[in-house]
């Protein structure tokens, strides 16, 4: 197969991993007001956790000759403790009337939302850039 | 039927009709020329036909993920962009390769015996 617009599949696979990012920030601002996950416990902040895939990372490329791309190795549980808050009306309040709500601090969520957003902006700043290239060369033959 | 797959035919066509140029020029001045080596007359054509299947393949794939894009499956929307980007471009060198031909091929016939 023809590869044109080298790169190229890096870039997809950085987009795809801040697709996944912006999922979790999504998730954690849709449940910044859950007291009671699955698990019974208030929801726990996730964090995504990137790195290199890994059979790219060991050799430095795969078997195609592309560099190693970035790939999205966990979602892990962030493990600050819950927030108390007082609300003695609430059903899932304990006896003192203390309720505990998710550790989601909603501007350290948009700011990561700013920060996922402007990367993905920037992977694809690098799919148009390389497409203007590929185009610009073909034109060589132009006069 | 893919709207590509007439174009080896085609290619073939030109490139069997460029190559046999030089054997009739041949026969015109034989001492003068250098004995012309054999050409392999399957390979341009045969390159051309793979660049062809290629671009159709990508053509294909770009149709694929649109449409399952479009049918609900869990393909990412930059991923269907990209495949359409690189069908496009890599159309483009295909439009470029048969341009290139057709200008070669009409500057033979253009040339004065």
């Amino acid at each position: 197969m023809i590869q044109i617009l080298t790169g190229i599949r890096n870039t997809s696979a950085a987009l795809d991993a801040e697709q996944v990012r912006l999922d979790v920030i999504s998730q954690n601002i849709a449940n910044a007001q859950t007291s009671k996950d699955v698990d019974g416990k208030p929801y726990q902040r996730k964090v995504v956790v990137f790195d290199t895939a890994l059979q790219n990372a060991m050799s430095g490329t795969d078997a195609n000759g592309n560099l190693p791309a970035i790939q999205v190795a966990k979602v892990e549980r962030d493990n600050r403790p819950p927030v108390l808050q007082y609300d003695p009306g609430n059903p899932d309040a304990d006896a003192h009337g203390f309720i505990s709500m998710p550790n989601i601090n909603i501007h350290e969520e948009m700011a990561d939302l700013i920060s996922a957003s402007r990367t993905y902006e920037a992977n694809l700043a690098v799919v148009k850039n390389a497409r203007s290239m590929a185009m610009q060369t073909l034109s060589i033959g132009k006069s | 039927m893919s709207p590509l797959s007439a174009i080896p035919a085609y290619a073939s066509g030109l490139t069997s009709q460029i190559e046999r140029l030089p054997a009739s020029t041949e026969t015109i001045s034989p001492t003068t020329l250098p004995s012309a080596q054999p050409i392999d007359s399957s390979s341009f054509s045969s390159l051309l036909g793979k660049l062809v299947s290629d671009v159709n393949a990508q053509q294909q794939t770009s149709n694929q993920s649109v449409s399952a894009l479009q049918g609900g499956a869990n393909v990412p929307l930059h991923q269907a962009v990209i495949s359409m980007e690189e069908a496009n471009v890599s159309f483009q060198l295909l439009v470029e390769v048969r341009n290139k031909l057709l200008e070669s091929y009409q500057e033979i016939m253009k040339m004065s015996i």
